[in-house]
């Protein structure tokens, strides 16, 4: 049963620019609340440049920890945007049409959130642009076989192509955002929306521009999660790691908390602007069946991975996951881990009144997302752990009070981001939200009435 | 085509074969005895020798045992243009019955893991040493059970309309399980098909992972490869897709399908393809970067053994056919929009793949000694013999035959869904455009 209600163009347009020309009470006090919070985070990444790495809970031979983590996990949700855009793009799929805009806004946003772990994760952050190719007076250069040196490059590669890929759909929305302005604010949204008129060509123009970005995106967002992985795959020396499964196991993983990121957003999005007649059950329900394919195919993902850390026998593996499995606090980490990504909502998911409601896809796709985050805790830090073969040389990790302000403020970060660029430029596109509605059709069959979609011959 | 008409023409292809059909079935089956001949000159040969052997079921089970999954994916993601080629994938679970055949001295030639690695690390009662020969059996048997059933399931409808045609007697009367199309009856058949369907893709899966680790990585001492399993069953599906092209080729062109089989499906169908071509050199790349750059002896050694080494013509022939050409040809939309092209094209992903198996166990099963702990020495190839070459064409041939056999008695093309696909897919005009609605049953 869809629940649709058949709005007229200027309806769509008026609802959906409300969050840039009628800004909610709500969105304010939301802003300060997370700017806040990230105010609290610059302060302690102050403190850190000012006093040094040892404020963190580093521990030899544990020297990547929370930060690198939080690398992995904001690089694992900016998969979605690419994820659902592009692939759902591609395949025409009707359920896409209110989530694409959220999903790659979420993608750009995480993906400047996790550039910026391993630049704090570096101490001397004022040196982080060393890591570019670029000859100046010290005359050295970046070592190109190092897998340290590809992450960067395909961060911003990705980062590059995911906004331009936002501003190709956002052209003909800030067209409309040009036309009901006034003063400085209507010159910007002039110079950005680069007179579009909505011609039959500019509209040609701007799908095949969106069909090149996703076939040209697709390979740089599988790319930037394997190069991630590599990160700790190529390390034959460290326990867990040294693995062949990690770039696709990375890459499912990330669509996995991408995708459930994406519907967190698309559930806040529909309270905080009211989009009840954009964002409806159906959309919800479709992605949560998305997610569920998504989730086995982890699971299988992660089975994999797991047994195969057995399976030569060999005695620093075996002991990684002794303390997966036996050791505390690690064992209570993976009994989170598990329960939270993969044994409570997925079986959930299978009940389509979960799928169709918002609340319980809220709650289980946060719970996704911090099962998501432990199972990266896991797989860095019990490996780093049990690093070296004599038990003299293990170390205990304990993640200190400015490592969990810096990651909590991570997390506020991406969300005041997202509610400046709804301040700023329509969340949901309007385009598309206009097609559907032209798009949309029913046929009868018998007694009963089903709904149906046109698509060219 | 009216629903009636669509009923008769296809009961009638199904139960009058032509003079073509027969030459082609006496010609495949001389093949196989041919092969039965070559497996019993190979009685009695090492086991390193049954390489060939293993390959030529490992393919089957490859590509027939996968191809249902096909229509259960494309069923379950309720698309429209799946419907004429869903039956033509359903129906190579016949196929499964006679891979068994193949697997039972494979069975019998498997070493028990005392003393080597394997998946099985506590191993199972009833027996701690052949454990994986237990449960591989069972994967596989229950796989080619489940198999059956799904296409029973699917056909009940159809058998109830050739039990129609046929007076209401003989063996549609059985296979149509008292079928009247009510309206319970259609719940039933739906619930079960989404059951049976979601049951054969996990064993599917399981079975992929069991065999490729069993009957050829833990043969490999040192082998430890994470991805292989999947990388095993994404092959599979590629597989299953190409064949189900070229399958639906020659029913058009050949079996006079052409009218059900349009366009699109092919078109539907290509696009997966190229996503899969995409996949293969992804997952193959995960694997080999991470052994050549850990730069490990074992893992150089292992390298040198399935890629590079002694079969390394076989890998260059299945890494170019079904990966680098296969991308290469499948990004041009006028080839994906050509059945011919296409059914090409699979064609050259299903012997891509053929070369892709043979250099996988063939190289497992030529070391002689699997309980070393690491793999220290790189064997000479085993280039295959007079034997190995008739039971590889007894084997494919004999695949083929039990296909075009049950093509007998199976409707090739579902009734049911091509009737239903009259009702959901109505022409209309938008503006100056002809387009097409689609009904999407909830």
């Amino acid at each position: 049963m869809q629940d649709r209600r058949t709005l007229t163009d200027i309806q769509v347009n008026e609802t959906l620019t409300n969050t840039v020309l009628k800004t909610p009470l709500l969105w304010y006090v939301i802003l300060a609340f997370m700017g806040g919070i990230v105010m609290l985070g610059v302060v302690a990444v102050g403190l850190l440049v000012n006093m040094g790495q040892g404020l963190n809970g580093y521990n030899r031979p544990v020297m990547w920890a929370f930060f690198l983590t939080n690398m992995v996990f904001w690089i694992g949700i900016s998969h979605a945007g690419v994820m659902l855009s592009a692939i759902l793009r591609l395949a025409q799929a009707e359920f896409r049409r209110p989530a694409t805009r959220a999903a790659e806004v979420l993608t750009v946003f995480a993906l400047a959130t996790a550039g910026l772990m391993p630049i704090v994760h570096l101490g001397r952050l004022w040196r982080a642009y060393w890591i570019f190719p670029y000859d100046f007076s010290r005359g050295i250069w970046p070592d190109v076989r190092s897998q340290a040196v590809w992450d960067p490059h395909a961060i911003s590669t990705y980062l590059i192509g995911s906004s331009l890929f936002i501003f190709v759909a956002l052209i003909p929305d800030l067209a409309v955002l040009r036309d009901r302005t006034t003063g400085i604010v209507h010159s910007i949204y002039t110079m950005l929306a680069m007179g579009w008129r909505g011609t039959v060509r500019q509209w040609r123009l701007q799908a095949i521009a969106g069909i090149i970005l996703s076939a040209l995106l697709l390979p740089v967002f599988v790319s930037v999660h394997s190069i991630v992985s590599w990160d700790f795959s190529m390390l034959v020396g460290v326990p867990s790691w040294h693995t062949t499964i990690f770039a696709p196991y990375f890459v499912i993983g990330a669509v996995h908390s991408g995708v459930a990121g994406v519907i967190t957003v698309l559930v806040l999005m529909r309270w905080l602007f009211g989009w009840h007649d954009y964002i409806r059950r159906e959309h919800i329900d479709s992605l949560a069946r998305l997610l569920f394919v998504v989730a086995l195919a982890w699971f299988f993902f992660f089975m994999l991975e797991f047994m195969f850390g057995l399976y030569h026998q060999e005695g620093t593996e075996m002991v990684v996951r002794e303390l997966w499995l036996f050791h505390a606090p690690w064992n209570a980490i993976f009994v989170i881990f598990i329960l939270t990504a993969f044994v409570i909502p997925v079986p959930l998911w299978l009940f389509r009144s979960v799928r169709r409601s918002f609340p319980l896809m809220f709650f289980t796709t946060i719970l996704v997302n911090v099962g998501m985050w432990l199972e990266r805790f896991l797989l860095i830090i019990p490996g780093l752990e049990r690093k070296h073969p004599f038990t003299f040389s293990w170390g205990e990790y304990a993640p200190s009070i400015f490592e969990i302000t810096i990651i909590t403020a991570t997390f506020a970060l991406v969300a005041t981001m997202i509610l400046l660029f709804a301040r700023a430029f329509p969340l949901i596109p309007l385009g598309d939200a206009k097609e559907a509605r032209v798009l949309r059709d029913e046929i009868r069959i018998g007694r009963r009435t089903v709904q149906a979609v046109l698509r060219e011959e | 085509m009216a629903s009636e008409e669509v009923a008769r023409d296809v009961l009638q292809r199904t139960f009058v074969k032509g003079g073509r059909y027969w030459q082609a079935v006496a010609v495949l089956a001389v093949v196989f005895l041919l092969g039965v001949v070559g497996f019993i000159l190979k009685l009695g040969d090492e086991r390193a020798q049954w390489g060939y052997f293993a390959a030529t079921f490992s393919y089957l089970f490859t590509v027939a045992q996968t191809a249902p999954v096909v229509s259960v994916a494309l069923r379950l993601a309720k698309n429209h243009w799946r419907r004429p080629l869903a039956r033509a994938s359903e129906l190579f679970a016949v196929v499964g019955l006679f891979n068994l055949l193949f697997f039972i001295p494979l069975l019998i030639l498997l070493p028990s893991i005392e003393g080597r690695n394997t998946i099985w690390i506590l191993g199972v009662w009833p027996s701690r040493f052949y454990t994986p020969h237990i449960f591989d059996t069972l994967a596989l048997v229950g796989l080619v059970v489940l198999g059956l059933l799904f296409l029973w399931t699917a056909a009940v409808p159809d058998f109830a309309a050739a039990r129609e045609q046929r007076g209401g007697r003989g063996r549609y009367a059985f296979l149509a399980l008292g079928w009247q199309g009510t309206a319970r009856q259609w719940r039933i058949q739906r619930a079960l098909l989404g059951l049976l369907g979601g049951l054969y893709f996990m064993d599917v899966l399981t079975t992929h992972f069991l065999i490729s680790s069993d009957f050829s990585m833990a043969l490999v001492p040192g082998w430890v490869d994470s991805i292989y399993p999947t990388f095993h069953a994404l092959t599979g599906l590629q597989a299953a897709v190409a064949v189900t092209i070229v399958t639906m080729f020659l029913l058009r062109t050949v079996g006079g399908y052409r009218e059900y089989l349009p366009m699109e499906s092919f078109w539907g169908l290509s696009k997966i393809l190229l996503a899969m071509s995409l996949m293969w050199f992804y997952f193959w790349w995960s694997a080999f970067i991470t052994f050549w750059y850990g730069r490990l002896p074992v893992e150089q050694n292992i390298i040198q053994l399935i890629m590079f080494g002694p079969y390394r013509p076989f890998f260059i022939i299945g890494f170019l056919f079904c990966c680098i050409f296969a991308v290469g040809l499948l990004i041009w939309n006028p080839l994906r929009k050509s059945p011919a092209a296409m059914a090409a094209i699979a064609a050259m992903i299903l012997v891509g793949g053929f070369f892709d198996r043979m250099r996988l166990y063939v190289a497992s099963w030529s070391l002689a000694d699997t309980t070393e702990h690491e793999l220290t020495k790189v064997p000479a190839a085993i280039w295959p013999q007079v034997p190995d070459l008739l039971v590889i064409a007894g084997g494919l041939a004999g695949a083929v035959l039990v296909y075009m056999l049950a093509t007998r008695v199976v409707p090739v093309m579902s009734i049911w869904e091509m009737k239903e696909l009259r009702l959901y897919q109505v022409p209309r005009q938008l503006v100056r455009r002809r387009m097409l609605s689609l009904g999407k049953p909830e």
